[in-house]
């Protein structure tokens, strides 16, 4: 614990004091405007790393934020006579709305989409910065004068010293945020969209509002930058420095400060090393090495495809090759950028930082932090008395695809306390049906009473009504681990507004999380896997660990969508004895299974699907026998033959 | 007199549309069988634009030099399959947008280098002699694009439809896992449709070239135009690419009129994000259902 503390945060400390005595010994203009460059650009990657990184969607539009936030802030010094404060607070806010608003119809969107909505914006952004003449004055460029800091005037070594601490005032709030709920929603939304809204998280506030954090660093860092340089230009942020502020981020690593700090001295360097031709031939080597050993060993081990492990290569014997015959590398700057960031995608996906990270973290066996034990099961799912009258009544529901009648017209009566079997044959309609429930799907026509109130349109808004579910094709997070499998989808502990949480004054109610979300994994009988991430889990476990975040939800309605599907028996043992201790607690289950034995043994009621309609009720004994769902499970006897055999 | 001004540049307008919607459906052919997108399609445009004017400059007969440059986007089309997206199709991850976009950067940059920075012009066999119809002047090479655009498109239409290659490139692209179960290769039907996708931007390349010259940057504004088109008429519908292509260059040829030069590209990139914000799947396409 103690080493930790002192690795990372002093690591961090050490770092911020270093940069910040640079200019009282270097006394080099030239030194202290890359300096400022690299505070201004690790805000703008720390940022543009929130919807990259957190929220995995490729963002075009981040270098316009960071020329709307410049010109906003210029604009609000010499229109509005605004000081260094409020400007630079003017410029977050311009970066913060139009992010948002962005992030509205961006919000339906997946990958290849959103970043083609953000693309479009960037470039309607430079339109409009060059033709908007009057106000930004066009391609001509905008001056802009360093405005006054509570009544004096910043010189460069002041200016440099306010960035830094903006960078470090930053740097604390998102590794308080990111660490927080929000960082595991963001994250959480990444790995499945679906499971969010079903989880009762929030797809859509939390979507937006990580789009609208990130803009607003990157306009923040706009302000700064327009400070710094003092004269704008529309065509200082178009594509190019685009693809420049991904390169930073890809190559210093994702989800990580201290790669977005790496990639903002890669950037702010870049210049430098692309006029210095023996600086660039030695930095070519050692990526040539770096890709050779990288490839070498994936392919011994055979960790990696080969294309993974080549590609870098010859991409880098390029760059190596390239440097040597090419009579000015400056001219191909724009190839030198596309090969390392071609290498670092392919070869290096988790970028320099998240390996150097593993790496030191296994060098000096620095342990996570270590969790709290875990609150009494008692205390998180309080075992409900139950009344057994009726909890969820679906009345003549339906659901069609086109032509297709997936639900065509079942009511079914779910008593409260009850475990209610929903089988059927495949393509009943039983997944159609519980989709519909669960708000995935609207209903055709009918309708479907939670306690006798109709059940509101929409996962999300289900999910806050108190029904939880799995998932029939796994829909966990997959990169998250166990904990915050189960910690994201935990409700009724998160309160503390943002501003206390961006202080890290919210530590308290992490630990009532943790605590509680290890009894439920403790349920699951997975607690010693608690740090292991979910895509890394044998196939059962992935199954249990479903069913502990469906319960974090606590709700009085849980649906079980096959949860044996494709388990060995003694899952489904173990699965068996998992579902009884959740009913004894009280909760409400409707399961769909195809195991009979399964069925038999939990449930009070059965209710068979075929074709979308009720074809039996009764408990599992009652219904095994009926003919009618005989014949939907094994088809009729030929006629004739009944005829002789009777 | 005004209307016949209105006509005119509706009608210029139009067949630069087509040229978008050219692009766009090169965007279709790979989304298709893949979902996936060349984010750098802009740069085989121009490249393989590049690479037939040298042809021609060698030498090369002009009606020699369509199939030739054709060939030339072809294959470069299956580079940035083989380099770009068959590994992040393999992950099922997004990497192909990152990775198309870095590789258009790479042919960008090498075709700064090579060909220099200029624009060149384009020699071509058609003339540029306006003709007068209904009093709207119109050239017979703003015809041949037209003409171009059509051929290239009912050809690849035909093929998907009579030839077993092309059923093979439906079947993937109605449902790929039930493809390879019938024995078809996905891999190669992917691959199949980024040589298309290669060969049509080729295409566009050589019909636009006589018009707007030849340079590095000649496609970064065709190619936010034609992701406009294929979003706006939604990825699945060759129809509607043709019906919004020349809907877009219409409506930009007026706004260039009225507003300025300035303000063409505007109206293409507000149509993009406004379609995406109410229908995701565009005016033709159709809604598919989420599955869990």
């Amino acid at each position: 614990m103690l080493k930790r503390l002192l690795f990372v945060q002093g690591t961090e400390i050490i770092a911020l004091l270093l940069l910040a005595a640079i200019p009282l010994t270097v006394s080099n203009s030239y030194v202290l405007g890359l300096l400022t460059l690299l505070a201004i650009y690790g805000i703008l990657l720390i940022g543009l790393d929130v919807t990259v990184g957190y929220l995995g969607q490729v963002n075009l539009a981040h270098a316009a934020f960071l020329g709307l936030g410049a010109y906003a802030a210029g604009l609000s010094v010499s229109l509005l006579g605004f000081g260094m404060l409020s400007a630079l607070a003017f410029s977050m806010l311009v970066g913060m709305t139009l992010g948002g608003l962005l992030a509205f119809p961006a919000l339906r969107l997946e990958g290849p989409q959103f970043a083609l909505a953000t693309l479009s914006f960037s470039a309607l952004s430079v339109t409009i910065l060059n033709e908007w003449e009057t106000l930004t004055g066009g391609a001509q460029g905008l001056h802009v004068s360093r405005p006054i800091f509570f009544g004096h005037t910043v010189n460069a070594q002041g200016f440099y010293w306010l960035c830094l601490i903006l960078l470090a005032l930053v740097w604390m709030a998102m590794r308080n945020l990111l660490s927080s709920q929000w960082g595991r929603a963001f994250e959480a939304l990444r790995d499945s969209p679906i499971a969010t809204d079903a989880m009762g998280v929030g797809t859509y506030r939390h979507k937006v509002a990580g789009f609208a954090l990130g803009s607003a660093l990157g306009s923040l860092a706009g302000g700064l930058y327009a400070f710094n340089f003092q004269y704008l230009q529309p065509q200082g942020f178009t594509y190019e420095l685009m693809v420049i502020l991904l390169l930073g981020v890809v190559l210093g690593g994702r989800k990580s400060l201290w790669g977005a700090f790496f990639g903002a001295s890669l950037i702010a360097l870049l210049p430098n090393l692309l006029s210095n031709r023996f600086l660039f031939l030695v930095i070519s080597a050692v990526g040539l090495l770096a890709a050779l050993g990288a490839g070498i060993r994936g392919l011994m081990k055979k960790t990696t495809r080969p294309f993974q492990a080549l590609a870098p290569i010859v991409a880098m014997c390029l760059l190596v090759v390239g440097g040597l015959f090419v009579k000015n590398t400056e001219d191909w700057r724009k190839a030198i950028f596309a090969l390392m960031l071609f290498s670092v995608v392919v070869g290096l996906p988790e970028g320099l930082m998240g390996f150097a990270s593993r790496f030191l973290t296994q060098l000096f066996h620095i342990d996570p932090p270590a969790l709290p034990p875990a609150s009494a099961l008692d205390k998180v799912l309080p075992a409900k008395t139950v009344d057994g009258g009726p909890l969820l009544k679906l009345q003549g529901l339906k659901r069609y695809f086109g032509g297709v009648k997936a639900v065509d017209g079942i009511s079914i009566m779910v008593q409260s306390g009850q475990i209610h079997g929903l089988i059927g044959p495949n393509g009943s309609g039983k997944s159609t049906a519980v989709n519909v429930i669960s708000g995935l799907y609207s209903p055709t026509a009918g309708t479907m009473l939670l306690h006798d109130r109709p059940l509101p349109g929409g996962m999300f808004k289900v999910a806050l009504t108190g029904i939880s579910r799995t998932f029939q094709n796994l829909q966990l997070f997959s990169e998250l681990s166990a904990l915050d499998n189960v910690m994201v989808a935990m409700k009724g502990v998160y309160r503390s507004p943002l501003p206390l949480v961006l202080m890290g004054l919210a530590k308290g109610e992490e630990k009532r999380a943790q605590a509680d979300s290890l009894a439920l994994l403790e349920l699951v009988n997975l607690k010693d896997d608690a740090r292991i991430s979910a895509k890394d889990l044998p196939y059962g476990d992935q199954r249990f660990l479903e069913i502990a975040r469906a319960l974090a939800r606590k709700p009085e309605l849980l649906i079980l969508d096959e949860p044996a599907a494709g388990l060995a028996l003694p899952d489904v043992i173990k699965l068996v004895d998992i579902i009884r201790s959740i009913h004894e607690r009280g909760i409400t289950i409707i399961l769909i299974e195809h195991h009979m034995d399964v069925v038999s043994e939990l449930c009070d009621v059965v209710t068979v699907l075929d074709g979308g309609r009720v074809i039996a009720e009764g408990s599992a004994a009652e219904v095994k026998r009926d003919p009618k769902v005989i014949e939907a499970y094994l088809g009729t006897e030929n006629v004739a033959v009944t005829a002789d055999v009777v | 007199m005004n209307l016949l001004i209105i006509a005119q540049m509706a009608v210029s307008g139009a067949m630069m549309g087509l040229v978008y919607a050219l692009i766009a459906y090169g965007f279709q052919l790979t989304f298709s069988t893949s979902k996936s997108i060349n984010f750098g399609q802009g740069e085989l445009v121009m490249v393989s634009a590049f690479f037939s004017l040298t042809l021609l400059n060698w030498g090369v007969p002009y009606w020699l030099m369509v199939p030739g440059g054709l060939l030339f986007g072809v294959v470069l089309g299956l580079a940035v399959e083989r380099a770009g997206v068959r590994l992040a199709l393999e992950q099922k991850s997004e990497g192909w947008i990152l990775l198309t976009i870095i590789i258009g950067l790479l042919f960008f940059s090498a075709a700064e280098n090579i060909w220099g920075r200029d624009d060149r012009p384009f020699p071509t066999p058609i003339s540029s002699d306006a003709m007068r119809f209904l009093g709207v002047s119109i050239t017979p090479l703003e015809i041949s694009v037209a003409i171009g655009v059509f051929t290239v498109m009912g050809a690849i239409e035909l093929f998907k439809r009579k030839t077993l290659l092309g059923k093979a490139f439906e079947a993937v692209s109605a449902d790929r896992d039930a493809a390879e179960l019938m024995g078809i290769s996905a891999t190669r039907t992917v691959m199949l449709s980024y040589g298309l996708s290669g060969m049509v931007a080729a295409m566009a390349g050589i019909l636009v070239s006589p018009i707007t010259t030849v340079g590095p940057t000649m496609a970064s504004a065709l190619i936010l135009k034609a992701f406009s088109v294929a979003v706006v008429a939604g990825l699945d519908s060759g129809f509607g690419v043709v019906v919004v292509g020349i809907f877009l260059g219409a409506l930009e040829s007026l706004t260039s009129f009225y507003l300025g030069s300035g303000w063409r590209e505007a109206p293409g990139l507000i149509l993009l994000i406004l379609a995406l914000a109410v229908r995701p799947n565009g005016v033709f396409g159709k809604a598919s259902i989420r599955k869990v």
